[in-house]
């Protein structure tokens, strides 16, 4: 048996002062390779939490997370490239995501230049994994030359896209990446995601809200509440016959057509 | 009998006029329920706006909105002042910043009758505190003394409705009142709009870029795109049959449920192709 790609174990992580808040309390969880794991509750449940740990973007309070067998907690940043190579984040809203000052040449190529990321990283031409990566996510390669601003936000998203696959990670963790887009721009990013990750073999971490989002996208799914799981499975089987009455609650309040 | 009739409406914005709405015309009954769908830059908000005369002073405006017999186009601030939060009154998306963040939110609610309703103002708390509870606040009184980042989302958009209900207005425009929301509460405070509006009588313009909330909430729509109306219909008609290909588009991806996971999902590009797509 080969390492899970992600192994949680009693993941705890407290803030304030005494503890007053459990944002995550006692969460274990696997992570296969090639795995699409989406992450669904309320605002507060803990979901943010949670990926931001596994991103190394934050510490735990206790509990453990091995990547690829290798615990990653309390590393220090300059031991961590080998994270952040493999792993890349994108986040929800690409108006704060992306630096309005900087090209989208230079925001995508900057993974590329981290000192961190330099190490682990083999020696990448920047100009042609550029020009790569802004054609995966079909943006022409005058886009490099353009500013944020000058987007639309389905666009602004792809751009978010390109620069988490400049450094040709195995995980891309997604943080409600269509949630500030119109309904009809989402289908495209949606699309593009399935796509890219079937593609490049990717091990996709989807957090949302939006469960019909999550059930197209995932092939299993984690339901947290209070810093809890409530439940946990494939995707299909958790859909068909949710366990948990809270489960039951997210699968209905999903707004359908009523006529 | 027609509360609200807009002709011909056209708002342009600076010195190059980059128009943002032209020549919407469109109609809204005494209590019905109109919603108006479009993405990003359609519109539909700056057509709100121009209704509730709160375009920036760059705004030029154009046609006609008659409001219970009233023009509205060409309206004094001072006048049109008058008549918001009182004959219209408006939803706004994100709570958070259409509340004061400064002021206990029974106060905020009290202002908006206060402002309109001099004579009612001796017994305004009482008013507030049964409009909260109408608004499906259960514990009204505690929420009243509470400051806007002491509640919950779900708690702050419920106060905002009641500041829009409690004056009884003929029209309530609500600008994606449910978009800043998790699903479960999006459910919660749709199912409440829906009630509240029939209990209270008042006609809803809802403007949402997601054709499932507005199938929750409304009964005919309007389709949005690059600042004209390109089509108008019951809801049940745009779902079963509709018209113009951008709309097909929209209601090919509202229907994402019914796609096999997995499967490509259909965009609106599909039926609706444009040039600056990409």
């Amino acid at each position: 048996m080969t390492d899970p790609l992600y192994q949680v174990s009693d993941l705890t992580r407290v803030f304030g002062r005494g503890g007053r808040v459990r944002a995550l309390d006692g969460v274990s969880l696997q992570v296969e390779a090639g795995q699409r794991l989406g992450i669904v509750g309320e605002s507060g449940s803990g979901k943010s939490t949670l990926i931001r740990l596994m991103a190394a973007l934050d510490r735990p309070t206790s509990g453990s997370i091995r990547f690829e067998g290798r615990e990653i907690t309390g590393l220090a940043e300059r031991d961590l490239g080998f994270l952040r190579a493999s792993v890349q984040p994108v986040f929800q809203d690409p108006r704060s995501s992306l630096n309005p000052r900087m090209t989208v040449g230079s925001i995508v190529t900057e993974p590329l230049r981290s000192r961190h990321l330099r190490r682990s990283l083999e020696r990448v031409d920047p100009r042609r994994r550029l020009s790569e990566v802004l054609a995966a996510v079909d943006l022409p390669p005058e886009a490099a030359r353009g500013y944020p601003h000058e987007f639309s936000g389905g666009q602004r998203q792809r751009i978010a896209i390109a620069r988490a696959l400049a450094p040709d990670p195995r995980v891309l963790i997604a943080d409600e990446p269509v949630s500030a887009l119109d309904v009809s721009v989402r289908a495209q990013v949606l699309n593009l995601l399935a796509d890219l990750v079937t593609a490049r073999g990717l091990t996709l971490i989807f957090v949302s809200h939006d469960l019909t989002v999550v059930r197209h996208l995932c092939d299993s799914v984690v339901v947290l509440r209070n810093g809890r799981i409530e439940e946990q499975g494939g995707t299909e089987e958790v859909f068909a016959r949710p366990k948990a009455d809270y489960t039951r609650a997210l699968i209905a309040a999903v707004p359908g057509i009523r006529l | 009998m027609t509360l609200l009739e807009v002709e011909g409406l056209t708002v342009s914005f600076g010195r190059s006029r980059r128009v943002a709405v032209k020549q919407a015309s469109f109609t809204l009954d005494k209590g019905q329920r109109l919603g108006i769908i479009g993405e990003s830059g359609s519109g539909k908000t700056v057509t709100a706006l121009a209704l509730m005369g709160l375009l920036p002073e760059t705004a030029q405006v154009s046609g006609s909105i008659r409001l219970a017999g009233r023009e509205l186009v060409g309206l004094g601030d001072a006048a049109h002042a008058g008549l918001r939060g009182d004959l219209l009154s408006m939803v706004f998306q994100e709570p958070m910043t259409a509340l004061d963040p400064t002021m206990r939110v029974g106060r905020q609610v009290a202002e908006v009758l206060r402002l309109h309703a001099p004579n009612r103002a001796g017994g305004a708390r009482r008013a507030v505190i049964e409009m909260l509870g109408r608004v499906g606040l259960n514990d009204a009184e505690r929420i009243a003394d509470s400051y806007p980042h002491q509640l919950s989302g779900g708690q702050r958009q419920r106060c905002l409705l009641a500041m829009a209900l409690i004056n009884s207005p003929d029209l309530v425009i609500c600008d994606e009142p449910t978009t800043a929301l998790d699903v479960t509460v999006q459910a919660r405070v749709l199912k409440l709009l829906d009630e509240v509006l029939t209990a209270e009588g008042a006609a809803c313009l809802f403007i949402s870029h997601d054709l499932a909330v507005v199938s929750q909430v409304c009964s005919d729509v309007l389709v949005m795109l690059d600042g004209r109306i390109v089509e108008a219909a019951p809801v049940a008609k745009l779902f079963t049959s509709p018209e113009h290909p951008y709309t097909r588009g929209l209601v090919a991806t509202a229907r994402m449920d019914q796609i096999p996971p997995g499967q490509h999902l259909p965009t609106v590009e599909d039926f609706y192709p444009r040039a600056e797509a990409q």
